[in-house]
């Protein structure tokens, strides 16, 4: 580890004194690139000279770009997918505040004026990065009719879907815990409504999401897979509009708007179902009388230009999903609510047209409680996470050849286990489990470095730091510690490397390796995860997990950047991976952290990429093969298996065609391997009743998963002047009807009348064909002068 | 289970309207079968002299009459049983060898432990117990049962832990709106503190077969050392089809024996495991493997220290 430390520092020092630009007189244009009609910045957008494509960079997630150049004339180019494209030529003999507002909407001919465009595919150096702006998302068939980021993501090669109709997801090859889920940059512990069936984010409020399955960036940690990095709109700071949809078992709304025109805007966005709700009248009259379910979200945004230099954002998110189960026939009810909570309050600073920074603190929590009550007994069962986190970012453009991130920061959590309390008339009982703490710490640095037109390398360290403290009780020794007293700590160097070297204009080479530690984990004892799943510290029982991956891709592109396409293959070796035993029973009074059991985990595979990016036909192919697997001591003696995320053969075909104006038309096929299961062995009797012994852990598999699902987008009047528009979606989800496996489960009985026993074996299915509809609109307050 | 899978889906998915259930024949495992333990033995004025059956595991099969079951037992094993004071060996008895006499005595000395239903016995019902009435399980003992058969060798030891009493033994109109004939069983009970404390528990209607209750055992985490009142529903055959609204409620006029048995914790495992099992398959959970404390073998070697008690159901 310390070898490593070294190899770093040295790289710093010898990067920089290669540097041969630091000799030059050059100067910095910098500046935010915004959407003209919304004043939304645009995250990820490209600027470059367009005399010298590899003199370029990319927005940041606010919107701020800076480029260095040495001092002269140039033309730059300012794009981004879905907009018009901005030149401009600029005298660059001092530094110079560009902000530049892109029209949304491309036409042919501004398609060939940035024929010349370099994407940032083939020229960037990160990999396996894939940012989804929520529009493409939105055109694409969905279950029900509700937009779904993170089920779009699936669609991604080497993304996989939980199970059927989930949002949940596996990328390659790692568990659900191991996937950094971040909304305005707070963790989102539990992402899904409704068992994982929907997504916890509101399409509407949604800018943009960023997808990182390898290579992760020094910047972020704490998880060993992947990062899904989702902003939150800003609100436009033009004019007031609103907008929203009717769906079948959903509905939203969202007023965005000026707070003072140009400087300051908000936006609140909701969504609530509804389907239990309209079934009251019938329910009413069952004994069932008072049982509901319904899930909502609420989404708020603000933000304030102090000046050119300050900007402060303060976002918040709030969702519950809430069950309430009433049997009169029995005197039973219960209530199972549970969700998240996040606020996020960020300050941006331009020290200089090349120092950018960014102070957030942020807080966010997620509760599950369930409380039943049937006459003088009742039940009452609490979990969650609750984080404060702060930290500060620094981005820092040196010079055209360096772009270095550096950064801190520092969480505190709470997290609660089980903990559940009953009673029976006066007595109380308890489980007596208590919230576990821990402090949490993280200093980075990192270079993307341009070596030359050919050759760029990103370089980052990462040091995590995560201590447990009391108040907790040992239970190896008994040790009791108070509060604040620290019990374990651990910690590590977390190095990662990517380079990229060009082939020729429209191809490369990259490569990289990251390592990743992970001290918060989540073991789920399903298929998926589910809200009653606790996310535990690492503590003396539990050690952090560790990832090292190495990745290796060649990128192409054809046709003027029309289509790129993409081999990446993958290395990941997966150290103290979690489970529960094979004899776990879910017992509410016993800490899951005893029920653990430890091993190891490796995967590898294939992915294949082909993406048609602009026209009024555009869409993409995903192709992964791939192989992941475990190895613990005490599941199948030892014996290495299948993981439950593995899947051989995963496709995913998705289609665009705009017809014209009015029609616009999506599609997406998908096609996976049969998930592993565990099969049934034998069959034996105990107490005159057949009993089903096991075989290895997923040693077999389901039948293979496909489907195809279609949609039109209908627009009555595509060029109406009028400010309110609306459309049509209509969906329909598993157009031909395929019945998927969802799970299987045995069923024995023993007749004693008939003098026979009976077994048989059952798969469920989920959903045959489902078609919606849902109505969407948007209202905006006329333009001034118009 | 069904019911239980059922329900689950139906209720927390809210999307069971949809979902579609079809029968599969799963791929047949071709593993060599195991062989299958449950003995047990009990303290107590009540308790049987120990006894262990012997089975087979089966490969997965659709229907199977209980005719069909000739290869089910296993025969000539030499099982002894010791207390550390002295061993029992236990004489294999097969029904079919018995005369008609001898088959009504054993019937009405089995069938009340639940084991065998004179009306239901297959072709060939086979058991090894301690004809010579050698050994009584006795409270605080460890008994180690070792079974020499097909030249192997299954070992398994257990412990009857000292019997904890139900106090009090009660009946009271149940929560909801169900028909008034039924009655809800409830126990006042006084767990000892500062002891892990593991239990069991059957019932039996007028005098019927002891059937263990659908959650039968429980262990004292939640509740050590604390004195309380709690329901005891009645026992339920496992695999059928119950009406959820009379699920565990005696009959008024009924004469209940309550089984209350306190047992250690590798045979709590067992059963703990065994019913977690039976009823969590599906999505919501994946296959938890039956904890046995036979090494080398399936099933359970377990020790009961029983109490009876006798009421009768009113309102």
């Amino acid at each position: 580890m310390i070898q490593t430390g070294r190899l770093f520092c040295l790289y710093f020092l010898l990067s920089w004194l290669a540097s041969p630009l630091l000799a030059q007189q050059s100067f910095t244009v910098s500046g935010y690139i915004k959407d003209k009609d919304s004043g939304e910045t645009l995250i990820g957008a490209n600027v470059y000279n367009v005399d010298r494509a590899s003199q370029g960079t990319t927005s940041n997630v606010y919107g701020f770009y800076s480029l260095s150049l040495p001092a002269g004339q140039y033309k730059l180019n300012f794009s981004y997918l879905g907009y018009t494209s901005e030149e401009r030529e600029i005298l660059l003999d001092q530094n110079i505040r560009l902000n530049i507002d892109l029209i949304e909407g491309v036409t042919i001919e501004e398609v060939i004026v940035t024929a010349e465009e370099k994407d940032e595919n083939v020229s960037g150096t990160d990999m396996g990065t894939i940012d989804l702006p929520v529009e493409n998302i939105k055109l694409l068939p969905v279950l029900f009719g509700e937009v779904d980021i993170l089920k779009s993501l699936q669609l991604l090669p080497g993304v996989l879907s939980a199970s059927e109709g989930n949002a949940g997801f596996y990328v390659r090859g790692g568990g659900p815990d191991q996937n950094l889920v971040l909304l305005d940059e707070a963790v989102v512990y539990n992402s899904g409504h409704m068992l994982g069936f929907f997504s916890v984010f509101n399409a509407d409020a949604i800018k943009n999401t960023t997808l990182i399955k390898g290579g992760m960036p020094a910047y972020y940690g704490g998880r060993l897979s992947s990062v899904v990095d989702i902003q939150m709109n800003e609100g436009n700071n033009q004019r007031f509009g609103v907008k929203g949809g009717v769906g079948l078992i959903a509905s939203r709304l969202t007023v965005e708007g000026p707070i003072v025109k140009n400087r300051s805007s908000f936006i609140v966005s909701g969504r609530r179902t509804y389907a239990f709700d309209l079934a009251q009248p019938f329910l009413n009259s069952t004994s069932f009388a008072g049982t509901n379910y319904y899930f909502y979200d609420l989404n708020a945004k603000v933000n304030y230009r102090f000046s050119d230099r300050d900007r402060v954002y303060l976002s918040a998110y709030f969702g519950r999903d809430v069950l309430n189960y009433v049997s009169n026939e029995r005197g039973f009810s219960f209530r199972l609510p549970y969700g998240n909570a996040t606020a996020t309050l960020r300050w941006n600073h331009l020290f200089s047209d090349k120092l950018f920074m960014n102070v957030s603190a942020i807080y966010n929590d997620y509760d599950f409680s369930f409380g039943g009550e049937q006459r003088e007994f009742t039940v009452n069962v609490f979990s969650g996470v609750r984080d404060y986190n702060t930290k500060i970012d620094f981005d820092y453009y040196a010079n055209p050849r360096h772009h270095i991130q550096f950064g801190i920061n520092y969480t505190y959590h709470r997290l609660t286990p089980n903990i559940a309390q009953a009673t029976s008339n006066d007595v109380e009982f308890s489980n007596d489990l208590e919230p576990k703490y821990a402090h949490e710490a993280a200093i980075y640095i990192q270079d993307d470095f341009k070596i030359n037109d050919r050759l760029s390398i990103n370089a980052g360290l990462r040091y995590s730091y995560f201590m447990q403290v009391g108040p907790y009780t040992s239970p190896i020794d008994g040790v009791r510690y108070e509060l604040g007293d620290p019990v374990i700590d651990y910690h590590g160097l977390e190095p990662r490397i990517s380079g990229k070297f060009s082939l020729d204009e429209t191809s490369s080479l990259k490569a990289g390796v990251t390592i990743n530690n992970q001290y918060l984990h989540l073991v789920s004892n399903s298929s998926s995860t589910l809200p009653t799943d606790v996310w535990v510290p690492s503590s003396e029982l539990v050690r952090p997990q560790r990832g090292i991956q190495y990745a290796l891709g060649y990128f192409r592109n054809f046709a003027d950047d029309l289509y790129e396409t993409s081999v990446e293959v993958y290395y990941k070796d997966l150290r103290n991976q979690i489970d529960y035993g094979e004899t776990y029973v879910n017992d509410v009074t016993v800490d899951v952290e005893n029920e653990f059991v430890f091993g190891d985990g490796r995967s590898y595979g294939i992915e294949l990429f082909i993406k048609k990016r602009r026209g009024d036909f555009n869409g993409w192919i995903g192709y992964t093969l791939a192989r992941t697997d475990r190895q613990f001591p005490d599941i199948s003696n030892g014996k290495r298996f299948p993981a439950t995320y593995d899947r051989t053969h995963d496709l995913s075909v998705v289609a665009n065609y705009k017809l014209n104006p009015k029609w616009q038309f999506g599609a997406v096929l998908v096609y996976g391997t049969g998930n592993t299961f565990t099969p049934i062995k034998s069959l034996y009797f105990i107490e005159n009743n057949l009993n089903v012994e096991y075989g290895e852990r997923n040693s077999a598999r389901i039948q293979p998963y496909h489907r195809l699902d279609l949609s039109a987008t209908l627009t009555p009047k595509p060029n109406s002047q009028r400010n309110f528009k609306s459309s049509w979606t209509f969906s329909i989800y598993n157009i031909y009807n395929r019945r998927n496996p969802f799970f299987i489960y045995y069923f024995t009985e023993v007749d004693q009348q008939e003098l026979r026993a009976r077994s048989t074996a059952y798969k469920i299915s989920l959903f045959p064909i489902i078609p919606s509809v849902t109505w969407n609109f948007t209202w905006q307050q006329k333009e001034k002068g118009r | 289970m069904r019911f239980m899978i059922r329900l689950s889906l139906m209720c927390l998915f809210g999307v069971g309207l949809w979902a579609c259930e079809e029968e599969f024949i799963p791929e047949i495992s071709t593993d060599p079968s195991e062989i299958v333990v449950e003995g047990y033995i009990e303290s107590g004025e009540f308790g049987l002299p120990p006894y262990v059956l012997l089975t087979r595991s089966l490969p997965f099969f659709s229907t199977i009459s209980f005719g069909d079951l000739d290869d089910l037992f296993v025969h000539d094993a030499v099982i002894t049983i010791d207390d550390g004071e002295g061993i029992a060996t236990l004489e294999e008895l097969c029904w079919a060898d018995l005369d008609s006499m001898e088959q009504v005595f054993v019937s009405s000395i089995l069938g009340q432990s639940g084991l065998l239903d004179i009306d239901t016995i297959p072709g060939n019902f086979c058991v090894y117990f301690d004809q010579q009435n050698q050994m009584r399980g006795q409270v605080g003992r460890t008994y180690d049962l070792r079974i020499e058969v097909e030249d192997k060798v299954l070992t398994a030891t257990t412990t009857i832990p000292e019997p904890v009493p139900v106090d009090i033994l009660a009946f009271v109109t149940p929560a909801g709106t169900p028909p008034d004939t039924l009655v809800e069983m409830r126990g006042f009970f006084m767990d000892p503190p500062e002891v892990k404390n593991f239990y069991r528990y059957f019932t039996s209607v007028n005098l019927g077969r002891f059937i263990p209750g659908f959650n039968s055992v429980a262990n004292d985490n939640f509740f050590d050392g604390q004195v309380f009142e709690f329901p005891i529903p009645k026992g339920e055959e496992r695999n059928t089809d119950v009406d959820p609204d009379e699920f565990g409620l005696f009959t008024v006029g009924d004469t209940i024996t309550l089984k209350w048995t306190s047992i250690d914790e590798e045979h709590f495992n067992f059963w703990n495991t065994l019913e977690f099992n039976s009823i969590n398959q599906g999505p919501f959970s994946t296959y938890t493997r039956v904890e046995s404390n036979v090494n080398g073998g399936l099933g359970v070697w377990g020790g009961y220290s029983a109490l009876y008690y006798t009421v009768r159901a009113e309102r």
